[in-house]
């Protein structure tokens, strides 16, 4: 190649640059590329997405049936679902991925977001997302969605923790009810009010539903415990790491205090379902039997508000020294690189019809369609101004509070909710989470566990090449 | 038949090479072999092989790293690691129990059931009845039963006057017995069955002689029933010692999580399952799969050789 022919290009793709900077929002790509969202869907498109059936998959079902009578027909797309358990979700993307069967579109739970995008198995689509859909949704579903920078997934719920709890039993025992996040019960405090509980009779005060078993649940519901203490599950500086963060002194100082309440008989273990919380072990409501307490997410609100009705109350997580914190994230839809999950190999269907489905369900009656069947927190400003449960005052404001707290560095000082770390290494960490907090609820050794755990997920990390 | 010989024969003379070894009818086997053997080699050897060759790659079940040979680094990961030897022990002491307990007991159950007794079958068919569940059906329920304020506390209470209500599934030092209760229970009516065939093959003539000759029932058990089914019972001791090392069902299921509390009830098989396909090493899974084979294969020929020495001896 001559010199001039190199400038000559250089000056090319310059002024192709201009160009493209002067249609600033609409990306400028070939034709027909199907990993780049041009604004043209290439012909009639029969697409398929992996579910998983979760508390209430007919949600999920019904809003595809909606998308397939409406823009779908319109647009000349189907979509067909593929259910999967959600037990074994992550697996069978997995398996698929391996076996050149996965679909065009899949839904995850937040964080698992990070292993398919590391490995390629998710397709960007930073692309197809104008700016002014993106200033639509809270900061923590773009958040929740981005990886490396791109963003490859949009959700259209949020989630929140809390302590449900019987308003009248608090009341009993001289409580003091927190007006707000800012306002959390101390660790000591909520101690001795669970001891109180358990001294007026209401034995085994505090639900953890312990029941779901491992999984999500357990560091979803119980990383902010040793977050709001200092600690952590990752060191969200060098992202190579646990060491120091979750066997630190403030993460064994949160573990240790949990471990007492399980050791001093304060935490139910033992129930099966809701019901503890909702009518107790005689199977009446309101007779002092049923845990005073429920450490649980947003989606018991529906069930819970029908069943207490006006002595219901919603109080934050207790604050163990860096104010309360909660989890965040939820269920997100996110595209696929085709499927053999391998980036550009020509086998992914058309960005823009994969898209409109993304855009779809994220579109207003979609979002409130799930949020009335998960009492979830809408994932748009709109939603929530729109919403008298979430608005200002409702019923599930602290939720929305949270949101808004949310922590997007990484000092994690103030109340609020913790984003799950963005990294690839978040299924192993989960699962080495889930099984430590077993041990410790089995009387383990916290300090020693917990060393143990870190050794794991470094050695892990090293192996894969999480952090490289 | 004969001409078919004398043809052979005038043949060998014919040419004293050796016969082909592919005749017109060796198509015709292979052929009729064919599908048995394609489905064998695509299902159990191949896989086999794959897990060979990855147990000494970096192999992952999603990656986008290329898969690298790395010697037996996998091996030496899984041998320092002391949850494996913890699960490994767990195998043997479940095994050492189990074994003799549910051989025991099933010799036991098959000998009352033998009885010709009205309605005799009724209760062969309730001693039968669990094998007819799913294990992990089975698993399922017993986490129910075993909950501390469940129906075997409940009974434990009464029969210990409250000094004895553990909590099963929870408790580490408790939590092997309940899974081996449990195991006995649901599979204990399948060695039962065959015991009891077996003992229905031991004619009525050797009990009458031995009568005759004056045997008491110990006498007649040890003398004559015991002679007469000690292949069958050999049989249900090899097949439950390898049944055993298989444990999976039950302690996957019913503790809060696999293998827990405290990797109490953890098995080998539990640590590959974890670590191949939940965690999605599969390189490390498949020498742990290689290494759970080769224990396998070494415990059963050791039996063999000691089933066909006293073979030797009789």
């Amino acid at each position: 190649m001559t010199h001039s022919s190199t400038s000559r290009r250089v000056a090319l793709l310059a002024t192709a640059a201009l160009v493209g900077t002067a249609f600033a929002a609409a990306p400028v790509a070939a034709q027909g590329d199907p990993n780049v969202c041009d604004g043209v869907i290439d012909g009639p498109v029969e697409l398929t997405m992996m579910v998983h059936t979760g508390t209430n998959p007919g949600a999920e079902q019904e809003s595809v049936d909606a998308f397939n009578a409406g823009p779908g027909a319109e647009l000349g797309i189907t979509l067909e679902t593929i259910p999967l358990p959600e037990t074994a979700f992550e697996t069978a993307i997995r398996s698929a991925a391996a076996s050149g069967t996965l679909a065009d579109l899949f839904d995850m739970d937040g964080p698992t977001l990070y292993p398919f995008a590391w490995a390629g198995i998710a397709r960007s689509i930073d692309s197809c997302v104008s700016q002014e859909k993106r200033d639509e949704f809270l900061g923590s579903i773009i958040q929740q969605g981005t990886y490396e920078g791109e963003l490859y997934s949009l959700g259209s719920f949020e989630s929140g923790l809390g302590l449900w709890a019987h308003k009248s039993m608090l009341e009993e025992v001289g409580a003091r009810i927190p007006a707000g996040i800012d306002d959390a019960w101390t660790a000591d405090e909520f101690t001795q009010i669970l001891k109180d509980l358990e001294a007026a009779g209401h034995s085994t005060p505090l639900d953890i539903k312990w029941w779901y078993g491992a999984g999500e649940w357990r560091p979803y519901g119980f990383a902010p415990m040793i977050q709001s203490a200092g600690g952590d599950i990752i060191d969200r500086n060098t992202w190579d790491s646990a060491d120091g963060v979750l066997n630190g002194p403030e993460a064994v100082g949160a573990f240790t205090t949990f471990q007492g309440w399980v050791n001093d008989g304060l935490v139910d273990l033992d129930a099966l379902d809701d019901n503890n919380f909702i009518v107790g072990a005689d199977g009446e409501a309101n007779t002092g039997d049923e845990a005073a307490i429920s450490w649980v997410g947003h989606w018991m609100s529906p069930a819970y508000s029908e069943a207490l009705g006006d002595d219901l109350v919603l109080v934050p997580l207790p604050d163990f020294g860096n104010g309360s914190k909660t989890g965040m994230g939820s269920w997100n839809w996110a595209a696929t690189s085709g499927p053999d999950g391998v980036p550009n190999s020509g086998d992914e269907a058309d960005l823009d019809a994969v898209y409109a489905y993304i855009d779809f369900v994220t579109g207003p009656e979609e979002i409130d369609r799930f949020v009335t069947a998960f009492g979830a927190v809408p994932s748009t400003k709109t939603a929530i101004a729109n919403s008298p449960n979430h608005m200002e005052g409702g019923s599930m404001a602290m939720y929305v509070d949270n949101l808004e707290a949310a922590h997007t560095d990484v000092s994690l000082v103030q109340a609020g909710a913790v984003p799950r770390p963005a990294t690839p290494a978040y299924i192993f960490i989960r699962d080495e989470f889930s099984d430590l907090m077993a041990d410790i609820v089995a009387g383990v050794d916290v300090q020693s566990r917990l060393d143990e755990a870190v050794q794991r997920i470094d050695q892990e990390i090293a192996d894969a090449g999480y952090a490289e | 038949m004969t001409a078919a010989k004398g043809a052979s024969k005038s043949q060998r003379v014919a040419t004293p090479a050796p016969k082909p070894r592919f005749g017109p009818d060796t198509l015709a086997g292979w052929l009729f072999s064919a599908p048995a053997v394609l489905l064998l080699a695509a299902f159990m050897v191949l896989p086999f092989i794959l897990a060979f060759y990855f147990s000494f790659t970096n192999e992952r079940l999603i990656s986008p790293r290329p898969t690298e040979w790395v010697g037996l680094d996998n091996y030496a990961r899984v041998f320092n690691d002391p949850r494996f030897w913890k699960s490994l022990s767990n195998n043997v002491i479940f095994s050492v129990i189990v074994v003799p307990l549910q051989t025991f007991f099933a010799l036991f159950l098959a000998i009352l059931v033998n009885q010709k007794l009205q309605g005799v079958a009724v209760f062969r068919t309730i001693f039968f009845l669990p094998i007819t569940v799913v294990m992990a059906a089975v698993s399922v329920i017993w986490i129910v039963l075993l909950n501390p304020d469940g129906l075997i506390n409940a009974f434990m209470s009464i029969v210990t006057f409250g000094q004895f209500t553990p909590d099963w599934l929870s408790d580490p030092a408790v939590a092997m017995v309940a899974i081996i209760l449990v195991s006995v229970w649901a599979s204990v009516g399948f060695q039962m069955v065959i015991l009891l065939a077996a003992l229905q093959d031991v004619p009525e003539s050797l009990y009458e002689a031995a009568r005759l000759d004056g045997a008491g029932r110990w006498q007649q058990f040890r003398n004559v029933t015991l002679p007469g089914i000690r292949n069958p019972l050999l049989f249900v001791l090899t097949i439950t010692t390898i049944l055993s090392f298989r444990l999976f069902d039950q302690v996957w299921i019913m503790p809060a999580r696999p293998g827990g509390p405290l990797d109490s009830t953890r098995t080998i098989m539990v640590e590959l399952v974890d670590t191949g396909l939940n965690k999605g090493i599969v390189g490390r899974g498949s020498a742990i799969a290689v290494i759970f084979l080769v224990i396998v294969l070494v415990i059963a020929l050791i039996q063999r050789r000691l089933i066909k020495q006293e073979g030797e001896v009789r």
